[in-house]
């Protein structure tokens, strides 16, 4: 990683804050024009997409908020995309790209580059990634459960230039759009990322007009040693030595059994190594190519960093990672499947990592989010005579950790998005696909038990309108709950975890696998998310809270007596037998000890 | 105006501000305390005040009103503090947690931080009573109405002592009969409860948006109606002639049974007036497109309206709750006289949104605040006068000014004062930028197309920096700014939103006869509703739009039509207003893609004859009001520059000052800098407009 270099020119601090500000100001400007814009409820409703700007290096010198998965493997992506076409880059060229192995993430995270041009000189990207409603292949929405390689999920596109000069390269991007279930609606989104990349392009030009190249470039150079300076802060603080994490990587039906994911964290004054090691990669699509896993070591080091944006890819100069050998779970070579890669392994990467931080910094870690375990589904639209195809959003919306002090917030997961997702608004999802949505809603029981309790997990009830449906599973998070922390864990841990249950008619099954299944109209199907983790000791909890939480149906009477030891004596008035609870309690903390 | 007067009362924060307008066009400004606890009260120790100043008791000025109006923050105030009323909301069972789940989105800026609460919920989850019911995205009923259900929540209500209650259901607005039965089962139940029909309130699509703007709704009917039962039986006993009028957040008037039913209008009004002010102020110039701004102790409003029609906001978070009413849209920042300059983690200097309020203050003020303030800089950079305002009333002190821009950002940035305090004024400034760039830029607008106006006391100091920032060139700054959005109300119209919704695609003679039936429908209504408020012919204005997209896109972008029949002749003209706007607001068009409609809108309008207008006649000339001088800085080098200081008052028509210059108005102190020229106005303003070749 490049080392801090001074600006060439003194930058004074205020043009230094002024600068930052239309930095923030022009990523917002492309996120919301995409938000607005966008045909792919994946995109429109759910916010699965990023911005960034980079700058000719190429180094990432504004991050979005959005999706924290995507943003570490633009930085990786970046370098492999620019470096792929070298000096054959010109004014009015933009780029596509959507391959793991040239740095991309899952290759239905597709993304656009645009370089910006000031006076016949590269200056800087405009980059938008989103999460396409399909990518080709055998199985609508791209994710194949069943493929055994790369070539089975999807349409790989490595860096490809579908703009040249100015001129839209027609051939390709109807080579691209052909290979693409539900065209009309990929055609929207290609213009809606393009007209991102223009947004963004239009506000640096502006900038540079109004403060001139010099004074911007030596802003951008500082900015991006601030950042840096401020992750060394950080890290500085943290006792020098060797802390590592371990989760597991539940089975979800590939039957290779669990898998271990090691993190281990080296910290010396300021700085930070962290190697990761997975086992061997295997012919099923959870595997995760190197830029991919960028993302999710990011993600662990942030949830100790805890900082506001805005984010540059100064933060991460002082931070070296060793994804582990090629061939591995995180670190995968093609052929390697890997569709299901931005959520599993990569929520048990960023686990592993985060473990190792809250080994280091015990007081400051907050627990583990809710891992996604969610759906696809597909099928035809009598209404509109026309062929749907989507990821379901709302069917990933787990619960956050509990943090040092307050419980995790309801609904805001999965761990990978940290928030940045919209589930979408039932009736927009009823209009835009032939689908019945029965519940949306909390499940009780399911917050990881803690002194702060974990968020809330969500049901997810569906049934198709007037034809059959197709729906793919993906994820994880079925058996194993997410993990809590500084002492938390729970005692009833089947309703703390994700699964499906399908109703076909007097027919009733729980499926905790990936698979790909055709249900008719009368069936139905529930997803449900599992629940965040929770902080402390759940005997800890006040028992004035654990009761509110039954008065709102969030823990059971049940939930009460087994996760926190509180006996309610009194079903309707919920009083509380407070002899009795101290007793419990008293005999849980022993038999913890 | 046939009568001798117009009222208009304003409560903000701390002050509740009251302006007077009388036939002759004078216009006259009281301030009062603002009240709180009983808002009332504040109103009448006002009436106090102008009964002072006129020598006449009140019950003989109200009487001579025209019209008495009233913008309040007791619906705002019950908002922000989680003091509504304690409410229930009956909704489709399985769906009853959507106003929790909140779309399963954390704010933006937040992502990592562990602290971050979520929000209060109004109404807590066993309060939240799913019944057995529904109606499926085609209009049929699937379930029909468990009345049982009903019943059953009823009871819990009744139990838990519930004062209000919301009705939302899935896709009621297709099909609204299930809201209303169950509505009548609840008024029979309850007979003592406000109630609120999701469909009613707001029918379009989008129920997480529909069943929160009905529960903010129902939270604030009960507070909402016990206030304006107050004012009005209060003013009545007064001998008004005409029920008080309550400013919307929509930027109109209504009556009080409207703001008891429609409380959810009531919440962001006080910065809703500055367009209908901004448009007025700027009618004399010919100006039509008008940005208007306004600062004051923490915080820093923008609102813009092109060609006479005001930016809008629908579906959007006010206050982290999710509203789908149309309001005004103002974009609110955390930059005001007391926002407070810190360095953050970065090493950055940064400024706001903290802000030192009225206590302690700006570190200026000398009332233990240490912190350095936009009005410490404003101070130290010599805009200010430090024996206060013209008034006197506050003398502030420089040296603790100078101290705390010194200690907390000078010394640590390595800057002089100067420099400092001129750095916080342009960061304040950038921020504010910013925030313009959200009502121009994102609306696909180009700032420096329009004329800035300045509201609020702490504006003017700003305002001619501020306009270089973004590249505008003409200014209008009112005498009156510090009491501008009060002024807006008093010039404002009735004005009530009709919604219905119509998800159709417009390909086919069918969909558009269906669009011209649901307005023919809603303006039938409407204009019943104003005709009974006593409006009639010309005086009764609708406006239309529709809400619309490429299909397949789910967000919707608006479009103002004109008042014709739809029909396969007309719907051209409307296709094309949209692929119009698409391209303005996104940088493209699809002019070969389908267009469907979602929504669509009505505004009705009961237009209320405008006082008459402020007139100034010949005074003093500039250099005849030069009350001395000052050495102010206007570079970021931080040089001082001597400045002479004009008395404002004296000035008369005509009178032109070349900046750089202060001139110091009774409520607001007015910076002009170099390369700047300001014009007083007979109209009561002055126009400041860039030197063709500024030196800036």
């Amino acid at each position: 990683m490049a080392n801090t270099a001074k600006p060439k020119v003194e930058v004074d601090p205020i043009t230094l804050s002024v600068v930052r500000g239309i930095l923030e100001t022009t990523q917002r400007e492309m996120t919301l024009s995409l938000e607005k814009t966008a045909r792919s409820s994946v995109f429109n409703l759910a916010h699965d997409y990023s911005t960034a700007l980079f700058n000719a290096t190429p180094e990432m010198i504004l991050q979005g908020q959005d999706i924290p998965i995507h943003l570490g493997s633009l930085i990786p992506a970046m370098k492999v995309v620019a470096g792929y076409f070298g000096d054959d880059i010109h004014e009015g060229d933009l780029l596509i790209h959507n391959d793991p192995a040239w740095g991309g993430s899952h290759a239905i995270d597709t993304c656009f580059y645009k370089p910006v041009f000031w006076k016949g000189r590269l200056k800087y990207w405009t980059v938008c990634k989103g999460h396409l409603t399909d990518v080709g292949g055998p199985v609508p929405a791209g994710y194949n459960p069943n493929a055994k390689e790369i070539y089975a999920e999807c349409l790989r596109i490595p860096p490809v230039k579908v703009w040249d000069r100015g001129q839209p390269r027609k051939d390709v991007l109807n080579f691209i759009l052909t290979n693409m279930r539900a065209r009309r609606d990929q055609e929207g989104d290609f213009n809606a990322l393009i007209g991102a990349c223009q947004v963004g392009e239009r506000a640096l030009l502006a900038m540079l007009e109004k403060y001139g190249e010099e004074t911007v470039d030596a802003c951008i150079d500082t900015l991006l040693n601030m950042a840096e300076r401020q992750m060394r802060a950080l890290i500085s603080d943290v006792p020098d030595g060797t802390y590592e994490g371990s989760a597991i990587l539940e089975d979800a039906g590939h039957g290779f059994g669990d898998f271990e994911i090691k993190a281990k964290v080296t910290i010396k004054a300021d700085t930070c190594h962290i190697e990761i090691s997975s086992p061997p990669q295997i012919p099923y699509f959870i595997n995760s190519y190197e830029g991919n896993s960028y993302s999710g070591v990011y993600l662990g080091l942030m949830m100790f960093a805890q900082l506001p944006p805005p984010y540059n890819e100064g933060l991460y100069r002082c931070v070296s990672v060793n994804m582990g050998p090629k061939g591995t779970i995180c670190n995968a070579a093609e052929p390697a499947p890997h569709m299901n890669c931005t959520t599993t392994p990569m929520e048990t990467l960023t686990d592993a990592v985060r473990l190792a931080f809250e080994k280091a910094v015990p007081s400051k870690v907050s627990a583990s989010w809710g891992h996604a375990n969610g759906l696809n589904i597909a099928g035809w639209d009598k209404r509109h005579d026309e062929e749907y195809v989507t990821m379901v959003l709302a069917t990933i919306i787990s619960g956050a950790g509990a943090t040092p002090s307050q419980d995790g917030w309801h609904a805001c997961g999965p761990e990978c998005c940290f928030g940045a997702l919209t589930s979408g608004d039932v009736e927009l999802l009823e209009y835009s696909y032939p689908i019945i949505i029965h519940r949306y809603s909390l499940m009780t029981d399911s917050g990881g038990a803690g002194k702060f309790r974990g968020g809330s997990g969500t049901a997810w009830e569906v049934e198709p309108l007037n034809d059959d449906m197709t729906f793919i599973t993906f994820g994880e998070g079925r058996r194993i709950p997410a993990v809590g922390a500084a002492g938390a864990a729970s005692t009833m841990i089947d309703t703390k975890v994700g699964r499906l249950e399908l109703v076909e008619g007097d027919r009733q099954e729980t499926i905790r696998e990936n698979v790909i299944k055709v249900i008719k109209p009368g069936d139905r199907i529930t997803n449900m998310n599992p629940g965040g983790g929770g902080y402390g000791n759940p005997m800890e909890r006040p028992v004035e809270k654990v009761v509110w939480d039954v008065k709102n149906g969030l823990v059971s009477l049940e939930g009460a007596k087994e996760d926190y030891g509180v006996i309610i004596k009194d079903p309707t008035t919920l009083d509380v037998d407070i002899a009795a609870t101290n007793a419990l309690r008293a005999k849980r903390a022993v038999a913890a000890k | 105006m046939k009568s001798e007067y117009r009222l208009g009362i304003d409560a903000g924060g701390t002050f509740t501000d009251f302006v007077l307008a009388d036939k002759s066009g004078k216009v006259r400004l009281f301030k009062a305390l603002s009240t709180p606890q009983d808002p009332t009260l504040a109103i009448k120790n006002g009436l106090a005040l102008i009964s002072e100043e006129l020598g006449v008791p009140a019950n003989q000025i109200i009487p001579n009103c025209d019209l008495c109006i009233n913008g309040t923050t007791v619906g705002l105030n019950a908002l922000i503090t989680h003091k509504g009323a304690k409410a229930g909301l009956i909704c489709t069972a399985g769906h009853e947690d959507s106003l929790e789940i909140r779309l399963g989105h954390k704010e933006d800026g937040y992502r990592y931080d562990p602290e971050y609460p979520p929000a209060t919920m109004l109404v807590p989850r066993y309060l939240r009573r799913g019944v057995q019911e529904r109606i499926l995205s085609t209009g049929e009923v699937r379930t029909p109405l468990n009345e049982a259900d009903v019943r059953a929540a009823c009871e819990i209500f009744k139990a838990e002592g519930v004062e209000t209650v919301a009705i939302s259901f899935v896709w009621s607005v297709l099909h609204p009969e299930h809201e209303r039965r169950a509505g009548e089962i609840v008024r029979e139940m309850l007979p003592g409860v406000v109630l609120t029909l999701g469909s009613e309130l707001y029918p379009q699509v989008r129920e997480y948006t529909r069943t929160s703007t009905a529960v903010v709704n129902a939270y604030l009917a009960p507070i909402m109606k016990r206030y304006v039962t107050a004012v009005d039986a209060y003013f009545q006993s007064l001998g008004a002639k005409q029920p008080v009028r309550y400013y919307q957040s929509n930027g109109g008037l209504a009556i009080g049974q409207a703001m008891t039913d429609r409380s959810v209008y009531a919440i962001n009004s006080g910065p809703a007036s500055a367009p209908a002010a901004g448009q007025y102020v700027c009618e004399p110039f010919g100006k039509k497109d008008v940005i208007t701004v306004d600062m004051g102790g923490t915080s820093f409003d923008i609102t813009l309206t092109k060609d006479g029609s005001t930016n809008i906001n629908k579906n959007i978070d006010f206050l982290r709750y999710r509203i789908g009413v149309p309001m005004i849209q103002v974009e609110t920042l955390g930059a005001g006289g007391g926002s407070i300059g810190w360095i953050d983690e970065m090493g950055l200097m940064q400024m706001g949104p903290q802000s030192a309020g009225s206590d302690p203050g700006p570190a200026c003020y000398g009332q233990g605040g240490k912190l350095p303030t936009v009005s410490d800089a404003n101070l130290v950079m010599g805009y200010l006068n430090p024996d206060g305002l013209v008034g006197g009333r506050l003398p502030l002190s420089y040296q603790k000014a100078h101290d705390a821009v010194k200690t907390n950002l000078a010394d640590p940035l390595g800057l002089s004062v100067e420099r400092a305090a001129y750095g916080m004024f342009t960061i304040v400034n950038a921020n504010m930028v910013n925030g313009i760039r959200r009502v121009t830029v994102e609306r696909g607008y180009d700032p420096r197309d329009f004329v800035l106006v300045g509201a609020g006391g702490a504006t003017a100091a700003h305002i001619t920096a501020l306009a270089d920032a973004i590249g505008i060139d003409t200014i209008v700054l009112p005498k009156l700014a510090s009491g501008l959005c009060a002024f807006g109300q008093i010039i404002s119209d009735v004005k009530y939103n009709y919604m219905a919704t119509a998800p159709l695609r417009l390909e086919t003679d069918a969909a558009y006869a269906r669009i011209d039936e649901l307005y023919s429908q809603i303006e039938a209504q409407g204009i019943e509703h104003l005709k009974t408020d006593g409006f009639k012919g010309k005086d009764i204005v609708v406006k239309r739009s529709l809400d619309m997209r490429y299909v397949g896109q789910v967000h919707e972008c608006t479009v103002e039509i004109d008042n014709f029949k739809v029909d396969a002749k007309s719907i051209g003209k409307i296709i094309d207003a949209f692929h119009k706007r698409h391209e303005q607001l996104y940088t493209y068009s699809e002019p070969h893609s389908v267009v469907e409609v979602v929504n669509i809108e009505s505004t009705v309008y009961g237009v209320v004859e405008k006082p008459a207008r402020m007139k100034i006649g010949a005074g003093a000339s500039a250099d005849k009001a030069i009350k001395g001088y000052r050495d102010a800085v206007f570079s970021a080098d931080g040089t001082r520059v001597k400045t002479p200081i004009y008395d404002g008052t004296p000035l008369g028509a005509g009178a032109t000052i070349k900046g750089p210059a202060v001139i110091e108005e009774v409520t607001t102190t007015i910076v002009v800098e170099p390369g700047w020229t300001a014009r007083l106005d007979e109209s009561g303003s002055y126009l400041m407009t860039r030197d063709k070749k500024g030196t800036k």
